[in-house]
């Protein structure tokens, strides 16, 4: 199963346009992938409609036809063998696909979530939805990029919109959240532009395929100027992704923002930031015995930071955003060990983070709307006044804790056993004991949503809206289906999990 | 298809208690226990088809079930799983009968319970790796909403204490289970044992190491123990039997169904720490029990002391030291399974537990008493019954090969002998405490749940030949299996 480390270098020889090694001949720009064109003047008509109509209803309705319109070019678009349109910028493998579908299948459920929140006020919910559907295209061209301006300009196009989105409620607390989130994206982006022109100037090209080949020739003091321009490209990556140590942003905003926008931020950039990492390093795969430390040392500081702080958290959504930081720690793994398999377990593990971490937030959006509380004080009692959802809660918690059969599950078996079988033990077993301290915050909101009296004894009103329980429904049940029949998740992954630079 | 209808049953009773609206109390009851005595009875059909002669699995199921990495749903029981497979469906059966006492959110305890049964279930019958795991996770969630939802006590305490502790061993066992599958690239228990004595010796130290830390703390092996007091003493009532009764005995299958066969030159290797390990269970878990003061945590710490013969008689690897431990978890669920049930009588009656407030219960519940004395007899060992064949083999088998462990575990017979004779002083001799004038006898229901319990006591002290005939086969294969592997 292993495959050899470092990756295949394409057989054609690239035709080089201009300094920055734009690529001619490789279709028309956008022709074959129209999805994300879809997306982009979807996005912005429903601003439009957003500004113009009355109420949030055309500009939903015009969302999801966007959105169906988009998976509908997804689907129908042929895409392996690989192909690299728009001037070699942008590359359609298996692999970006899988990371396209996720990135749509994260809009669908946001989409819900958004449009049953009553914490976002009608007026600016048409806005909201598009802006959405502009940071799903940014998530999209992230996993997609074959070229450093590329990635550059799609880490920006999902920055600045969820800059907006975090700060769209109107208090105090959201608009210090967006300032934070501003501050700390300007210098990050601002760093890893630095290390992108270091890059640059050491060898003379910005497309990843001839950045392999190029670092492949350097050597001497030139090695270790290198190495400097891709830690501070890392560092830039590693802010998107909540990586220690540029993770600090993450509870405040996640806190901040309004509890959907949160429910995007935990999930969408995350899998787009480690798509990116991933093609990123495969691009640097000469410097991978001097990166590769590192990044161990960083799985594990970051997973471990993540559910130590999470333990004494008493507002559910910094608590989640603790838990996204340990999570995060747990898909490194499979980006640390650089193989095969270890690709195969990040992508099932994200699949099965998706589902239960948007659960998860979804139930936060019911409670929210239930309570008008955040603290985890509001769960008390919670499985008397509404069974369903607790009982949905409680799945998605397990699932994220790693217990079977559910498909978080699944994908914390392969994670650490690609540790396993790539010889880092001591990586599994940190990863096996972060497991046991991330339980304790877990069953936590179990146990008062259970084993606690409820404070007031009537049904949680309002229930959740249609859109919510379509969101939890099916969020759990994918969960728990998959969970006890991920044979043919594997079997489509091991098919998807082909790394390549064209 | 028998085993898979055995695991459906209680699958099924979970469905149907699910589908039942919550006020149904007397159909989610009955759903409950039809569902548990289906169980038992094709356990005991299993029993009357299966054919002690031959060797390997019987009644074997296989089909793919995740493809891409070789999991197969594979269930199959040999000599060693069915006596489990059996006292679990007659435990499961019997606690559902003293559930009727569990006075609030019926639907929710039931559907709980009945996943509890399916994974203790599963547990005994899977012969994938991966199964194994699953189902041995399985148990954990529901047991954990029994003890936190319906124990007394510091319920919460115990149960996350529960909770962490069992997976915190988990995941050591979980990840000697991934290095296992990395190397022989399968899940199957057979093709794994077959492989596993090829396995270098450092390799299969650290693979035992791993299956051990899971094992251990189910057992419990000292010092992976605090959890058992704290959790069986505040569980409700059937929950205690269960915990006690097949909970423990998935940590001891653990050792003879996967650590043992898979590992076998390291389980040679730490033969002698383990009987250490067992004596230690045996001495100091009967002399911390007779400290107690508490009818349910005396109990309880019996438990550590008795799983110790089993670690004892299974370190030895003779013939006659794995009869007597496989004996002695067989014995030990149904003894102690009673005993809790008996704690559980008083208690719903008098709300205490404390041994002191008791006296001169005999004159005035006279069954009670009789079940008391019963079951405290078979605990300390008395010959006859059940736990006494348990005790000797183990004891037998061990004196062989680890001749001074043997000789101090004695100790912890006789410090057996002094808190049971204590307890039934205590709470039956004397006079009359006058809290207890009204004190009423009992009822038939608590009757026909212990009844049972106490043919089997008597009959495998009687006839132990039945059960041991049973296991022979499989163990001796063990044996030739292990000790083959030098």
């Amino acid at each position: 199963m292993k495959q050899g480390r470092g990756s295949c270098r394409a057989a054609t020889p690239p035709a080089v346009l201009g300094l920055v090694g734009l690529r001619a001949g490789g279709g028309v720009p956008g022709s074959a992938s129209p999805a994300e064109a879809i997306l982009s003047l979807g996005g912005l008509l429903v601003l439009l409609i957003g500004a113009w109509a009355r109420g949030h209803r055309p500009a939903l309705t015009a969302s999801w036809l966007t959105l169906a319109a988009g998976a509908a070019a997804l689907w129908s678009a042929p895409v392996p063998p690989a192909s690299s349109p728009f001037f070699g910028l942008i590359l359609c493998d298996p692999f970006s696909l899988a990371f396209r579908w996720l990135a749509l299948g994260t809009l669908a459920i946001v989409l819900l979530l958004a449009s049953a929140s009553r914490e976002l006020a009608a007026a600016v919910r048409g806005e909201c939805y598009g802006l959405l559907l502009l940071l799903g295209v940014g998530l999209m061209l992230m996993a997609e990029a074959n070229h450093l301006l590329m990635a550059y300009l799609a880490m920006e196009l999902v920055s600045l919109s969820s800059y907006v989105l975090v700060g769209f409620l109107r208090e105090r607390r959201s608009a210090e959240a967006a300032l934070k989130y501003l501050l700390f994206g300007a210098l990050s982006s601002g760093i890893m532009l630095f290390g992108m022109s270091l890059l640059f100037g050491l060898t003379g090209s910005l497309a990843f395929p001839d950045l392999q080949a190029a670092v492949a020739g350097t050597g001497g003091p030139m090695a270790r100027a290198l190495l400097v321009a891709a830690a501070l490209m890392l560092a830039g990556l590693a802010f998107k992704i909540s990586m220690v140590p540029f993770h600090m942003w993450t509870p405040d905003v996640y806190e901040g923002a309004p509890a959907a926008v949160t429910a995007l931020l935990s999930v969408g950039p995350k899998a787009a930031g480690l798509a990116l990492l991933l093609r990123l390093l495969e691009a640097l795969a000469p410097l991978w015995a001097s990166l590769s430390p590192l990044l161990l040392a960083l799985t594990v500081v970051t997973m471990t930071l993540g559910n130590l702080v999470a333990l004494v958290q008493t507002n559910v959504k910094r608590l989640l955003a603790y838990s996204t930081i340990g999570q995060v720690g747990y898909l490194l793994i499979g980006l640390a060990v650089h193989t095969r398999v270890g690709h195969e377990a990040l992508l099932v593990y994200l699949v099965a983070y998706l589902f239960m971490n948007l659960g998860a937030f979804a139930c936060v959006v019911a409670v929210m709307n239930g309570t008008g509380s955040e603290a985890l004080e509001a769960f008390r009692g919670l499985a008397r006044r509404a069974p369903g959802l607790s009982l949905a809660f409680a799945v998605f918690l397990l699932s994220l804790a790693g217990i079977p059969p559910l498909l978080g599950f699944v994908g914390k078996f392969l994670l650490l056993g690609s540790a396993l079988d790539a010889g880092e033990v001591a990586l599994a077993v940190a990863a096996a004991v972060n497991s046991a301290i991330a339980l304790y915050y877990y069953t936590n909101i179990i146990r008062l949503m259970y084993f606690a009296p409820p404070a007031q004894a009537e049904p949680l009103s309002p229930s959740p809206s249609p859109a919510l329980r379509l969101a939890l429904g099916s969020c759990a049940a994918a969960t728990l289906a998959l969970g006890l029949w991920p044979g043919p998740l594997l079997e489509l992954i091991s098919r998807l999990a082909v790394v390549r630079l064209l | 298809m028998l085993l898979t209808w055995l695991l459906a049953c209680p699958l099924i009773g979970m469905l149907v208690v699910l589908a039942l609206p919550k006020t149904a109390v007397r159909a989610i009851r009955a759903a409950a226990l039809l569902a548990t005595g289906f169980a038992l009875l094709l356990s005991l059909e299993l029993l009357i088809a299966y054919q002690p002669a031959a060797a390997g699995m019987q009644f074997v199921e296989r089909a793919p079930w995740i493809p891409p990495l070789r999991i197969f749903y594979h269930l199959g029981v040999d000599g060693i799983s069915l006596p489990l497979v059996i006292l679990t469906a007659l435990l499961g059966f019997l606690a559902c009968i003293a559930s009727y006492s569990i006075a609030e959110r019926h639907k929710e305890y039931f559907a709980l319970y009945l996943l509890l049964e399916v994974g203790m279930l599963g547990t005994f019958l899977a012969l994938d790796l991966f199964l194994f795991y699953i189902f041995w996770e399985l148990v954990l969630v529901p047991m954990y909403f029994l003890i936190g939802i319906w124990g007394g006590g510091r319920r919460e305490y115990s149960a996350f204490k529960f909770f962490v502790y069992t997976l915190a061993g988990s995941l050591a066992m979980l990840l000697a289970i991934l290095a296992l599958y990395f190397r022989a690239h399968t899940f199957d228990l057979l093709e794994l044992a077959a492989a596993g004595r090829t396995f270098e010796l450092g390799f299969q130290q650290l693979l035992f190491l791993g299956f051990f830390l899971g094992f251990a703390v189910k057992v419990p092996i000292f010092p992976f123990h605090t959890w058992l007091p704290d959790a069986h003493v505040d569980a409700p009532t059937p929950g205690s039997v269960l915990l006690a009764g097949v909970l423990l005995k998935m940590g001891g299958y653990g050792f003879f169904r996967i650590a043992y066969p898979i590992c076998p030159a390291a389980a040679m290797g730490f033969g002698g720490a383990m009987a250490c390990l067992g004596v230690i269970n045996i001495v100091y878990g009967a002399f911390v029990a007779m400290a107690q003061t508490d009818f349910k945590r005396l109990v309880a710490y019996s438990s550590v002391s008795h799983m110790g013969f089993v670690l004892l008689g299974l370190a030895s690897l003779t013939p006659e030291g794995l009869q007597g431990a496989m004996f002695q978890m067989v014995s030990h669920g149904v003894v102690t399974g009673a005993m809790f049930l008996l704690v559980g009588v008083l208690y719903d009656r008098t709300h205490t537990r404390e041994l002191s407030a008791f006296g001169g219960l005999g004159a005035r519940v006279p069954v009670y008493a009789g079940f008391l004395i019963f079951f405290s007899l078979a605990s300390l060992g008395l010959p006859g019954l059940s736990g006494f064949i348990g005790e000797f083999l183990s004891l037998v088998g061990a004196f062989g090969v680890w001749r001074w462990q043997t000789v101090v575990s004695l100790l912890g017979i006789v410090a057996a002998a002094a808190y049971m004779l204590q307890v039934i002083q205590q709470v039956l001799l004397g006079p009359l405490n006058e809290r207890w004038r009204e004190l009423p006898d009992m009822t038939l229901r608590e009757g026909l749940s212990l009844a049972p319990l106490l043919l089997v006591t008597l009959g495998l002290g009687v006839l132990p030949l039945a059960l041991l005939e049973v296991q022979d086969g499989a163990l001796q294969r063990l044996i030739a299996h292990v000790v083959g592997a030098r």
